[in-house]
């Protein structure tokens, strides 16, 4: 259980570790995408947990990166086929995003740090706990950003009345979002005894 | 050697598992995809050609086009048109009939910028069709020119122009070779 929770807020993989920060910046302009891309990546942490786990014995510690990016790339590859299959609006708005969960720090940072050392059940859960940490960390930005950006939340207007500051969709505004987050984060954190 | 041929065994084990489970979804999945793509298409035909209800692909000169046809009378052609956006591939398809008016244009894929270029495609709230689009219906093919008759988008003169030019270009070529 302590390895579930422990995705979710005191090693959440978006604001305290701060990985994988590439595609949360690029694809937390709406919370569809948002959701799309937590489920894509927990699906392949999970699918990459449990394999790095099981071969853990087996593969030697000189070839052990090119081991666990075969298999992570498989699981991407998969979750990036079904998505085109069944859900093309999502993957076209992930686009290139999904191909390259294949370099994801997280996914692999799990791989290295977690499955490498521990039991395949141990490292589902560790992967499971990571995959709905990045998810909300992912829904909170792409739902502030989609909100005072577009105007909009889960494609629907929310108010006709005001001309949205177009920067929060771009660029700048995912850094500065996800700044002012990990900044808010921090000092409760902190507030709260140093854990 | 004995530990790089080890090595070498075990990497080459665990590709081959991955090939095969990839061969598997890719087969599984193939199909699904195509009839995706197919099933967009086919939407987008009846919606940027209106009038017709039967299309048969042809090509002339590598423009791929359908005919487009109601009770078996030549109603117009609908074209695959891609223009190259401010970032990557536009795909398009245009509705033109016989005389080169355009009847209809929709964006079917593109990558551009969001909340500018993106745009293109955008439904205003309470609208139906995509406003930017809107402004080719009725317009004659050859006479497309942003800031003549087709208002660009602000902040995405790039993806406005290439559109344009795009479906301008690519309807004055089809409509060469069809009269022929």
């Amino acid at each position: 259980m302590g390895e579930f929770v422990k995705g979710l807020w005191r090693e959440n993989p978006t604001f305290r570790i701060v990985l994988g920060l590439c595609p949360t910046l690029a694809v937390s302009t709406s919370v569809t995408n948002g959701i799309g891309m937590g489920v894509a990546a927990t699906f392949v942490l999970v699918g990459s947990n449990i394999f790095v786990s099981l071969v853990r014995d087996i593969v030697p510690e000189k070839v052990r990166i090119p081991c666990y990016i075969v298999i992570i790339a498989t699981f991407v590859t998969i979750a990036d086929l079904f998505m085109r299959a069944y859900s093309p609006a999502l993957s076209r708005s992930l686009g290139m995003f999904v191909p390259l969960i294949v370099v994801n720090c997280i996914v692999l940072g799990r791989a290295e740090a977690f499955a490498s050392k521990e039991p395949p059940l141990r490292s589902v859960i560790d992967a499971l706990g990571m995959g709905v940490g990045f998810t909300w960390a992912l829904i909170l930005i792409s739902a502030i950003r989609e909100t005072i950006g577009n105007g909009t939340i889960l494609g629907m207007p929310i108010s006709n009345t005001f001309e949205p500051p177009l920067f929060m969709v771009l660029a700048p505004g995912a850094l500065l979002t996800i700044g002012i987050l990990i900044a808010f984060i921090n000092y409760f954190t902190h507030k709260l005894g140093g854990r | 050697m004995g530990q790089l041929l080890k090595f070498g065994l075990i990497l080459g084990v665990i590709c081959l598992c991955a090939t095969l489970v990839l061969a598997l979804t890719y087969e599984v999945t193939k199909p699904k995809i195509e009839a995706m793509l197919k099933a967009e298409e086919e939407a987008a035909l009846k919606v940027v050609m209106p009038e017709a209800d039967s299309f048969e692909p042809a090509s002339a000169d590598g423009i791929e086009y359908f005919t487009a046809a109601k009770d078996g009378t030549l109603r117009g052609y609908c074209v695959r048109v891609t223009a190259g956006g401010y970032n990557g591939y536009i795909r398009i398809i245009a509705g033109v009939d016989v005389s080169g008016v355009i009847r209809g244009v929709r964006v079917l894929e593109h990558q551009e910028t969001p909340g500018l270029g993106a745009k293109i495609s955008e439904v205003r709230p309470g609208d139906k069709d995509p406003w930017f689009l809107r402004q080719f219906a009725g317009k004659q093919a050859a006479s497309l020119q942003v800031r003549r008759n087709i208002d660009a988008i602000t902040g995405a003169t790039i993806s406005s122009a290439a559109v344009t030019d795009a479906v301008r270009d690519t309807v004055k070529r089809l409509m060469e070779k069809v009269k022929k």
